[in-house]
């Protein structure tokens, strides 16, 4: 692929799909500034090894963004008492309650609740529930099979109806 | 064919992913239509999902993020 035809591609990518990683990210590992370096990750690797093709390019770039918000996560878990992490994870908790009391308390228990779901649940939930992907996409994304994807959203969603009883 | 609520249950991961074959469909609607319990275990479970596309929170990546990344990408 030409350069100037590679970086109107990832421009287009980036445009389309920053804000879908970017959520993945900030879902799965409940860290903004992790998050944003999650992205900026994700497509400098898409940008080096991007090629042509009518492959699903979506469900590529979601995977290559999972995988680096599980590295990150798992660098993160080898450094838990560092001082930076901690403050992020104290403001992002008082983000957190200033944004309950704005938004609606059925809003606020759905949040609550999609991030207590185990990892494996809420990122299926995250991809197909909230961002739209196709079950395919999905799978592809996240490296599993198509069942695993559909028996994880069940899961999922049964785990979110007991919290969510009140409201249904 | 009348299917069991246990049956039913284990065609949800295929009936919320709209990949029920039609003759499933056909006993899943038969036993939906004759159950109250598994009509509103799927009503709810369909709700969880629609509560997930309406309220689910997109993160926005933050604009001056946005700027960083893409002259990172131009860079590179």
């Amino acid at each position: 692929m030409l350069d100037e035809d590679r970086s109107a591609t990832t421009d287009a990518l980036f445009d389309e799909l920053a804000d879908g990683v970017y959520t993945l990210a900030a879902r799965l590992l409940r860290d903004r500034h992790l998050a944003e370096d999650v992205v900026q990750e994700t497509f400098l690797a898409a940008y080096r090894n991007l090629v042509s093709g009518d492959g699903p390019i979506a469900a590529w770039i979601y995977r290559i963004g999972y995988r680096k918000a599980i590295e990150a996560h798992r660098r993160r878990r080898e450094e838990p008492g560092d001082p930076a992490v901690l403050a992020r994870s104290v403001t992002r908790v008082a983000a957190s309650a200033e944004h309950e009391v704005v938004r609606g308390e059925l809003i606020a228990t759905l949040d609550h609740a999609i991030d207590e779901l185990s990892q494996p649940l809420r990122v299926v939930f995250v991809l197909r529930d909230i961002e739209g992907l196709n079950t395919g996409d999905t799978a592809a994304a996240l490296a599993v099979s198509e069942s695993a994807v559909k028996m994880r959203l069940l899961r999922a969603r049964k785990e979110l109806r007991k919290n969510l009883r009140e409201y249904l | 064919m009348s299917l069991s609520c246990d049956q039913l249950d284990s065609m949800l991961p295929d009936l919320f992913s709209g990949d029920l074959h039609a003759a499933d469909e056909e006993a899943a609607a038969e036993h939906l239509a004759t159950c109250n319990h598994c009509r509103v275990t799927v009503s709810d479970l369909e709700l969880v999902g629609d509560l997930g596309r309406r309220h689910g929170k997109l993160e926005l990546l933050p604009i001056e993020a946005k700027v960083r990344i893409r002259a990172l990408l131009e860079e590179s």
